[in-house]
């Protein structure tokens, strides 16, 4: 519970000015607004207002998404840490952080507005990964379905609106998604070997929740 | 070409009349070669003057039921410049009203062609040398038109009045301001400038763009209160929100969490304080608003500080109790695995 209780703690607020955490920024490229410096850059430099807020938002709900996904982890290993199922839960947590990890990135060099509702998912995620691991394995995985069988709907509903509006101007965008869709839907496979199908209610809670998540934040 | 060539035949001579008086601000652009003069014929010029009065009213009026005027330059991140951006809106807007037979006779088109965003950032540059004189009023915005050797009717263009002209000069500081932020930090990458503290860096950064506010501090009190009219406070918000967004992207910000707003919202906070000390102060080179600005950078430094230390003795609380039970559960035996 040692884990537990630290996450509870990690409000972020007193990490508002230290200078020290400013500084860890990263390489030289990412700096000003000027396209030519990037080495690497997912998103194509944006032809007007309207597209950079439509890929700001697409970009904010799915940081908001993995951020929401890797809390839920949090709250699922806070309980059955311990258990049989730690392991594998820590597998599929270590991979949801790789992606929050790659969002970050993504967000501080496109100069995205992170969503003002953080501080409630991180509380939310937390509480339902807990609530349902207190149900048991089936309960943990019954969670785990739900919420990446709606993150990957809403990747695929991503995919289709970029394949839509302009698919060679978006081929670094897309792949990423792409990549992280298959991840998702790798968890959700793997929820569904390990007894998810049991606990019915569970799974209705869990998607309503991210759907919430997701139209909240595209605005928020 | 402006907007206001857009009219039909019937008014093409009326039209015709105007660009002797446009001809000064052509010349100004630089702009050669535009081949007007010749195309005039020389009965017109009775009809002309009789119409001269009549297009002016008219381009007036024309003017402010057809365009949209746009509050001038928003934020552009990414895209190339100013003024492809305005001209991109500028086409859009144009679509609708196609270009006039004048253009057609005289064959001009392409380089020479002016949006009327364009025109309206001229205008207003020009107006602000008449703010001393006139206050943040649609006056001024008449003078610095008729600087341009236009009429000081074109007034009926800014839909907004004096709030065009304060949100474009607001609009003129960040982008000055993101300039400079964006050269340091070029000089810094390329190893010619130390990089300075976070501290240091906010203050420089608020140091330099409220001094762009010197040259218009005795009427700024009038252009605050613009700001704060109920239409105008989104523009106002937006751009005051862009321009805390730039200083802490360029101070290095990277957060994606709820630091993110605790920051900007922090800056917003001093720039605007700061703003309000700078504009009552007496003090020679305003010394005491920029040891103001010192000091409640410090606090905010030292509030974070403070914050992290209280977070940091949190958690070490919070280890020793859990430690403490720990230990109780195994003196009571209560700690076996079942």
């Amino acid at each position: 519970m040692q884990r537990a209780a630290k996450c509870a703690l990690r409000l972020d607020i007193s990490r508002a000015f230290c200078p020290s955490n400013v500084r860890n920024c990263r390489a030289v490229n990412r700096v000003n607004g000027s396209v030519s410096c990037r080495r690497y850059s997912v998103l194509p430099p944006p032809r007007d207002e309207e597209e950079k807020a439509m890929l700001d938002s697409m970009l904010r709900v799915d940081h908001a998404g993995e951020y929401g996904a890797n809390r839920i982890y949090a709250g699922q290993m806070a309980v059955l840490g311990r258990t049989q199922t730690g392991p594998l839960i820590q597998h599929m947590w270590d991979q949801e952080k790789m992606h929050l990890e790659r969002f970050n990135e993504i967000l501080g060099e496109h100069r995205v507005r992170p969503t003002l509702l953080l501080p409630l998912w991180n509380i939310a995620g937390f509480a339902l990964g807990a609530c349902t691991a207190l149900l048991g394995k089936e309960g943990a995985m019954a969670c785990t379905v739900a919420v990446e069988e709606s993150i990957s709907e809403h990747y695929n509903s991503q995919i289709r609106t970029l394949m839509e509006a302009d698919p060679e101007r978006y081929t670094e965008l897309l792949q990423l998604i792409k990549e992280f869709r298959d991840d998702e839907i790798e968890h959700h496979d793997t929820g569904l070997e390990h007894d998810a199908e049991s606990v019915s209610l569970i799974c209705w809670f869990a998607s309503y929740e991210m759907y919430v998540l997701v139209f909240c934040c595209c605005c928020v | 070409m402006l907007c206001m060539y857009r009219n039909a035949s019937p008014l093409w001579l009326d039209m015709a009349a105007l660009i002797r008086g446009l001809r000064a601000g052509r010349a100004l652009r630089g702009l050669g070669g535009v081949a007007v003069q010749g195309t005039l014929s020389p009965q017109c010029s009775n009809v002309r003057r009789g119409f001269h009065r009549a297009a002016l009213l008219r381009l007036a009026s024309d003017s402010k039921s057809d365009t949209s005027v746009p509050p001038p330059s928003y934020r552009e991140v990414h895209t190339a410049g100013e003024s492809s951006s305005s001209s991109a809106q500028g086409e859009s807007s144009e679509d609708a009203q196609p270009n006039t037979s004048f253009q057609d006779q005289s064959g001009e088109h392409g380089e020479d062609y002016e949006t009327e965003e364009q025109l309206q950032a001229r205008i207003l540059t020009a107006a602000l040398e008449f703010v001393s004189q006139h206050g943040w009023t649609v006056e001024a915005i008449a003078a610095g038109a008729e600087t341009l050797g236009l009429s000081s009717a074109s007034t009926g263009m800014f839909n907004n009045g004096a709030g065009d002209l304060v949100l474009h000069f607001v609009a003129q500081c960040n982008a000055q301001l993101a300039e400079t932020l964006a050269e340091q930090n070029n000089q810094v990458q390329l190893g010619q400038a130390e990089s300075k503290k976070t501290g240091e860096f906010l203050k420089d950064a608020v140091e330099t763009r409220l001094r762009m506010l010197v040259p218009y501090i005795d009427t700024w009190p009038q252009a605050m209160s613009i700001l704060l009219l109920p239409h105008n406070i989104p523009d106002s918000l937006k751009h005051l929100s862009t321009m805390v967004d730039d200083i802490w992207y360029y101070a290095g910000d990277r957060s994606t969490d709820v630091n993110w707003y605790t920051r900007r919202a922090a800056l917003t906070g001093i720039y605007n304080t700061t703003e309000l000390v700078m504009v009552q102060d007496s003090s020679p080179d305003f010394e005491e608003t920029w040891a103001f600005l010192d000091n409640r950078i410090k606090d905010v430094v030292n509030m974070a500080n403070t914050a992290k230390q209280v977070q940091a003795t949190g958690e070490a609380v919070v280890q020793g109790l859990m430690g403490a039970a720990i230990t109780l559960k195994n003196l009571t035996g209560m700690n076996q695995r079942r």
